[in-house]
């Protein structure tokens, strides 16, 4: 009955006109933002944080919701048209979506991503309404040791998920977040750390300024070191103006409708866990549809396969449902873009986490209802319009990245009116651009930055009620549980090619002995 | 040899001894000097993990990858952080609208557009309809002039 009353009032705010305006709207904006190459989801809610501070919680979580769909919409666009994913979640779409635009079928290729966007968000949003309450009403239960053992979890999965070779620097990077989230006054005892003696950085560094700077304006910066050959600027243009018929035949959908259910399953269980996200939900779907396709279908995987297309498309989308559900009932991002929905959470003074479903029912079923909401304006009105928007991709680079810099810049000013903190941003937008230049990852640094107060606070209570004692680690179970599994997520991948080797050369021995 | 592990190791071990070192300079209370948990704490255990991945990252990089940057255009790129910075110094003195305005028009002309008529309907404009945006309908003050030109 209460998950019946929350959908409703969910529906009542998220339908109300300012709200439809607010998705719509977020939606527009996400698309535009999200097509531009290297600007993701991140940069693209960053740069609408500053605007939404005036507005009521909901309906800045509703706008948010909507710029996070079309960024990734968006996205999934440029990687059809120009093979430039905007976003990391959009690259596996890249695979079959350009050269099925390469051979005269750019429109169908990107209604195939809207449908199975739409497709994917819609299963993606029905799981969503079951699971965020169920888990909410479980997480009540928790404890500050569990919390500091989730964040624990969630620092450690983001790490061990950022790929081959990549675990030391995504943990460094974790580390580097958690130590720029010490800088200011510290919140218990009220001794400055790390300010130097500096006025400006007594209440610390504030988490949209680091976004912007180690996003939305290093990206801008990068593009201004490495600017685009007369070739990309010539194939850009190209592709938006030839996008060809957006109609889909019954074979297609036939051919797609299996890949669409698994998909979304399978995304939406990636999306839940801290730490994967729609990068790894549509690797995953692409790699198992093309598993499952068979010889002959597996050979058009790549060549600009239906399924090549819908899988990844799909999972991206349900694994974007999927994480909010740790947000919203555990107050934990599962990844950057939830990380910095939590900040802007937090900014509207909304807490998140289990109780947010008991004090702020609106805000919890708002955004889960809007979910649903900003798949259908997707569909129905940027598909249509996806030949006029992808006329931004014609807009120069000369005349873009200044604006990109403007409202990045300007973004966090109007925030603070400290002009300290662009000096900030430049220094942190340099760092950056030098840390991306030797493949380091950004966003454990933002989930760092963003988790390592919360850290810290949860720490400190815990070692409170247990009288200055770490002992909870081992007495509380539930808290014993995660911190073994978040050990097993960190270690189990490192120590995997030592433990294979030592079997295959004991195989080899036990084959040479026999 | 100096691979992207390599190098970035080293400058986040810098970094992570600098931290370490400043995490001295945090003002402890007497009676908090046996407690489990103080405003130390955290920073500590956070440079030693700095120090601790960093080194590990010197000593066994994942890769031989190294930078490539070759073509970048360096000194562009540090013209336009200047120009940034110089906007910084220069919105509040210089009023919203018009620091704003040679802001993009400098970072649209160093990019390399010539065209006039792009560069100033790219800028002006837009600030304008930005500085209505927001004063107007967000309700955002935002001082427009220069400080000589304010009443």
């Amino acid at each position: 009955m209460d998950m019946i009353n929350g959908i409703l009032t969910g529906l009542g705010t998220a339908l109300s006109p300012i709200n439809l305006l607010m998705v719509t709207v977020g939606c527009f904006v996400g698309t535009f933002i999200g097509m531009l190459p290297g600007l993701g989801p991140i940069s693209a809610i960053a740069l609408m944080i500053p605007i939404t501070y005036g507005f009521d919680p909901a309906t800045g979580m509703i706008l948010m919701a909507g710029v996070y769909y079309g960024a990734i919409f968006g996205g999934s666009t440029s990687s059809i048209l120009i093979n430039a994913p905007g976003v990391a979640g959009t690259v596996a779409t890249a695979f079959d979506g350009y050269p099925m635009a390469r051979s005269g079928q750019a429109g169908k290729a990107l209604a195939i991503a809207a449908y199975s966007s739409f497709s994917g968000g819609t299963i993606a949003a029905i799981f969503l309404l079951v699971a965020a309450p169920s888990l909410a009403v479980v997480s009540l239960a928790f404890q500050s040791t569990d919390y500091f053992a989730l964040m624990v979890l969630g620092l450690t999965a983001v790490a061990a998920f950022a790929g081959k070779g990549n675990i030391i620097k995504a943990l460094v990077m974790t580390v580097l977040g958690l130590m720029i989230s010490t800088v200011g006054t510290d919140q218990t005892q009220g001794v400055q750390r790390f300010t130097m003696g500096m006025i400006d950085l007594t209440d610390g560094i504030s988490f949209l300024l680091l976004a912007m700077a180690t996003f939305a304006l290093s990206e801008a910066l990068m593009q201004v070191l490495r600017p685009k050959s007369d070739a990309d600027r010539k194939r850009e243009m190209e592709a938006q103006k030839n996008l060809g018929s957006m109609k889909l035949t019954s074979e297609d959908k036939r051919e797609m409708a299996p890949v669409i259910g698994r998909s979304s399953v399978l995304g939406f269980i990636i999306g839940v866990l801290p730490g994967a996200g729609a990068t790894i939900a549509s690797f995953l779907a692409y790699g198992m549809e093309q598993r499952i396709a068979g010889p002959i279908k597996g050979k058009l995987f790549g060549k600009g396969s239906v399924r090549g297309l819908a899988a990844p498309e799909t999972a991206n989308n349900a694994a974007c449902s999927g994480s909010f559900v740790p947000l919203l009932t555990l107050g934990i991002p599962g990844s950057g873009t939830t990380a910095i929905m939590l900040g802007a959470l937090i900014s509207y003074g909304v807490q998140p986490g289990p109780r947010l479903f008991v004090d702020n029912p609106g805000v919890f079923w708002s955004v889960i209802i809007s979910m649903y909401i900003g798949n259908v304006v997707l569909l129905i009105l940027n598909l249509p319009l996806i030949p006029y928007i992808a006329r931004i991709l014609a807009i120069p680079g000369t005349v873009l990245i200044p604006m990109i810099l403007f409202f990045s810049l300007i973004g966090v000013y109007f925030v603070s009116f400290n002009a300290f903190d662009i000096q900030l941003m430049v220094i942190f937008a340099i760092a950056a651009v030098g840390l991306r230049l030797l493949d380091f990852p950004m966003a454990p640094m933002l989930l760092g930055f963003i988790l390592g107060g919360m850290m810290e606070e949860n720490l400190r209570r815990a070692l409170i009620i247990n009288n200055d004692s770490w002992s909870f680690v081992w007495e509380r179970p539930l808290t014993l549980s995660i911190l073994v599994i978040a050990a097993a997520i960190l270690f189990v991948p490192m120590l995997m090619p030592y433990i294979s080797g030592l079997l295959k050369r004991r195989r080899e021995a036990a084959g040479e002995g026999g | 040899m100096l691979t992207n592990d390599r190098i970035g190791g080293l400058l986040l071990l810098a970094f992570s001894l600098a931290y370490g070192l400043l995490t001295f300079d945090i003002p402890l209370l007497p009676f908090q000097a046996q407690a489990a948990f103080t405003a130390r704490t955290m920073p500590e255990a956070l440079s030693v993990l700095g120090i601790v991945l960093s080194l590990t990252m010197i000593v066994k990089p994942s890769n031989d990858a190294r930078p490539e940057v070759a073509g970048f255009l360096w000194g562009r790129g540090a013209i336009i952080c200047l120009v940034m910075v110089i906007y910084g110094l220069t919105v509040r003195p210089g009023g919203f609208l018009i620091s704003t305005s040679l802001f993009l028009i400098a970072g649209i002309l160093i990019l390399g557009e010539r065209r006039w008529w792009i560069v100033l309907v790219a800028s002006v404009p837009v600030v304008v309809f930005f500085w209505v945006l927001m004063t107007q309908f967000l309700g955002v003050f935002i001082e427009p002039w220069p400080e000589f030109l304010r009443g």
